[in-house]
């Protein structure tokens, strides 16, 4: 079809004017940049997942062997003889210690080993230093044992145990005043034959610290229990306080330059390192009102002050997101100020506070630096508190405290168990933040 | 506009004057919002505020249940008097006096509760009810006067969000008669409706005008003149002219209202 035929043809019209079927230069360029600008957010995005991988994996693939232990399955006979039925705790350890050394020399002789180790006591290397103690409890737990022979696990020294994960060949083990090339041989054979297994290390969730030298035995168990005494402290305390502070800064306060002062001065404190709020923390409840060192409340009372400010600024968002027409329909009916805040606009902000708090709770839970100051840190997690005052009141570790405190140390099995904790305090923070995005789904309201 | 079916009748000089108001000043700030305003509004009439946008209507109107107390910088000066009573006087506790003036707001805003909840409420928090089988009376028969008492009788339990928009205002209405206030204001209650909407509002506001003393701000001069017996029309803070509204809309004494009435002025 012609143009002069059709009159009313695009082209035809197009007489002279511009055409929008040709992107002009302008336009060109304002896509170009708009790509790009696209481009620039999608890289940082690739960045943050690649590091936040790399960080996960890390963590992963150097605490995952930390769930794991290794323990000699080998049947122990309790001698009658050297043990005492009527008073089974009259035998210490040292009586023990022979005992376990002789069951497993005898597995090692059964396999063929012997002439390397002369006697039983070249089995030690092979055996944790707290193994005779945990056979001990059991004893003692139930006398009756005395005189069997019992199938029991015994916890294998901290050199087996890192033979197994690939942490000591024969190369280190050569250059190893504590182990040698013989005792891998006899572990090879013993795993061969079942006598040595690795297990899922309960312990290492639920149990106490360990001195240096026996990292096999360390557990986290009892500083995430100072950690949960310190998380009472911090939600019973910051919650009320902080929701209390923001409901009259943000509804009752006037507006004026006090309360401006007081605003700039929580936004700063959100903004205080740490270990500010833990030298503080040391110079006025430890040195000036003489509460116990090292307690959980104390390290509770700390992260308190550190958590208030997250949770006044949050919770005054929460208050400031709730429409102003939900205010004025309360006070229109005739409800008093306190009526209209609590019954209309706290409830609508409470996901939004909950939210808050248990961000404030998470980062308290991960903080280190002002437990270092109170003294909760060092070997001091092995004992569990027995009762609620204790919790609160005996000296303990934290979990961010007790990984430090890990980390430390020479022995390279705790290096591992650092990185266990890691993992463990990490499941902690992610659940927290699941429940904070549950709450904030479920609760949610719109209007 | 369309017709509507009522036609407010213009008798009003038997009723009583509810509210007095004597030379009320207000500022925000600096700014000088309401000039000398004296003003006597009838009891069981339906008085309408008119004007341009910012001449102060919607400010006057908040001085009369005292809602311009939450806006720190708000000073109001002057005398305003309901049954011979001073609202301003230190005896009165704001509370209160918001049992008596009801209010509806321009934007229908329904508590995030149900329906029931929104209207029971206020005679919860005022004690007007002994009992449950008290009150499911009081939010029927104010549903029944907000005349939405139909469309939601078998869904009291729904969330007042979920209505439409007219439904939301007249929920909001049949709310602020529950508290059983003598008077009530409206802050344009029609500008965020459809015209149906608004018609049902109208016809709900002419009703209402047998128990209480209504005061409505409004944009549109048709609602003024459809709804009200007395209109005042203010511009730039002061009131230019209060009377019937019959004769303010056919004879205007000054020459803004007759500027603004006729689309001169706005």
């Amino acid at each position: 079809m012609s143009d002069a035929a059709n009159p009313a043809s695009p082209a035809a019209s197009n007489n002279g004017a511009r055409s929008i079927h040709t992107v002009d230069a302008r336009t060109k360029k304002r896509n170009a940049s708009e790509k790009r600008f696209k481009y620039y957010g999608i890289a940082a995005i690739a960045t943050g997942v690649f590091f936040l991988v790399v960080l996960l994996g890390s963590i992963l693939w150097n605490g995952v062997s930390a769930f794991q232990q290794t323990y000699l399955e080998v049947p122990v006979y309790l001698d009658p003889e050297r043990l005492d039925r009527e008073n089974p705790s009259s035998a210490t350890t040292f009586t023990y210690n022979p005992l376990i050394a002789e069951a497993v020399w005898e597995r090692a002789q059964e396999l063929g080993f012997g002439d390397e180790f002369e006697d039983e006591g070249g089995m030690s290397p092979l055996i944790s230093a707290s193994a005779a103690a945990i056979i001990r409890d059991r004893v003692i737990a139930n006398p009756d044992l005395i005189g069997e022979t019992i199938d029991v696990r015994i916890l294998a020294g901290s050199r087996v145990d890192g033979y197994l994960k690939g942490r000591v060949d024969r190369d280190s083990a050569s250059r190893d005043r504590n182990i040698d090339v013989a005792h891998l041989e006899l572990v090879d054979a013993m795993q061969e034959n079942g006598s040595i297994r690795k297990v899922f290390n309960w312990d290492f969730i639920t149990g106490t610290d360990a001195s240096e030298s026996r990292a096999e035995q360390a557990g986290i168990g009892v500083a995430m229990l100072g950690s949960f005494f310190m998380m009472l402290v911090v939600l019973g305390l910051s919650l009320p306080i902080g929701v209390a502070t923001s409901i009259y800064l943000e509804e009752f306060a006037p507006k004026n330059k006090f309360t401006d002062l007081i605003e700039v001065n929580i936004s700063n404190l959100a903004a205080v390192p740490s270990i500010v709020f833990g030298i503080l923390g040391l110079a006025v409840f430890i040195q000036f009102m003489h509460l116990p060192q090292s307690a959980p409340l104390v390290g509770g009372l700390v992260l308190t002050l550190m958590t208030l400010p997250t949770i006044i600024i949050s919770t005054r968002a929460s208050l400031q997101s709730v429409p102003p027409s939900i205010r004025a329909a309360a006070l229109g009916v005739g409800a008093s100020k306190m009526q209209s805040v609590f019954h209309h606009v706290l409830p609508l902000a409470l996901p939004g506070i909950l939210t808050g708090t248990i961000i404030g709770l998470a980062q308290a839970l991960g903080e280190t630096a002002p437990l270092l100051l109170i003294g909760m840190v060092g070997y001091i997690a092995t004992n569990y508190p027995d009762g609620i005052a204790s919790g609160f009141l005996d000296p303990n570790s934290a979990m961010p405290a007790q990984i430090y405190e890990w980390a430390k140390r020479a022995d390279p099995a705790y290096y591992e168990r650092a990185w266990g904790g890691i993992i463990i305090l990490l499941v902690f923070l992610f659940a927290m933040n699941a429940i904070a995005i549950l709450l904030r789904r479920r609760f949610e309201r719109r209007w | 506009m369309y017709d509507t079916p009522f036609r407010a009748e213009r008798d009003v000089s038997a009723k009583d004057t509810k509210i007095a108001a004597r030379e009320v000043q207000v500022y925000y700030g600096d700014t000088h919002a309401i000039k000398d305003v004296s003003v006597d509004i009838l009891d069981k009439t339906v008085t309408a505020f008119i004007g341009p946008s910012g001449c102060g209507k919607s400010t006057f109107l908040r001085c009369i249940n005292r809602m311009n107390d939450t806006i720190d910088i708000a000073r109001i000066e002057g005398l305003i008097e309901i049954d011979g009573e001073d609202i301003y006087d230190r005896r009165v506790d704001p509370v209160q006096l918001r049992a008596k003036v009801g209010m509806v707001f321009q934007k229908p805003n329904p508590f995030p509760k149900s329906i029931y909840d929104n209207v029971a409420y206020g005679p919860k928090i005022h004690g007007l009810a002994k009992n449950k089988a008290e009150l499911d009376e009081i939010v029927e028969k104010a549903l029944r006067r907000g005349a939405i008492w139909d469309e939601v009788k078998d869904r009291l339990d729904a969330p007042g969000t979920g209505l439409s928009g007219g439904q939301q205002q007249r929920l909001c209405i049949a709310r602020a008669v529950a508290t059983e206030p003598e008077v009530l204001l409206m802050d344009e209650p029609c500008s965020a409706l459809d015209p149906i909407a608004t018609g049902q509002v109208e016809e709900l506001i002419d009703e209402l005008r047998q128990d209480y003393s209504v005061v409505i701000v409004t944009h549109s001069m048709q609602q003024a003149a459809r709804v009200s017996q007395k209109t005042a029309f203010f511009h730039l803070g002061n009131l230019v002219e209060y009377g019937d509204t019959d004769k303010i809309f056919t004879n205007p004494q000054d020459s803004r209202t007759e500027s603004y009435i006729t689309g001169r002025i706005g």
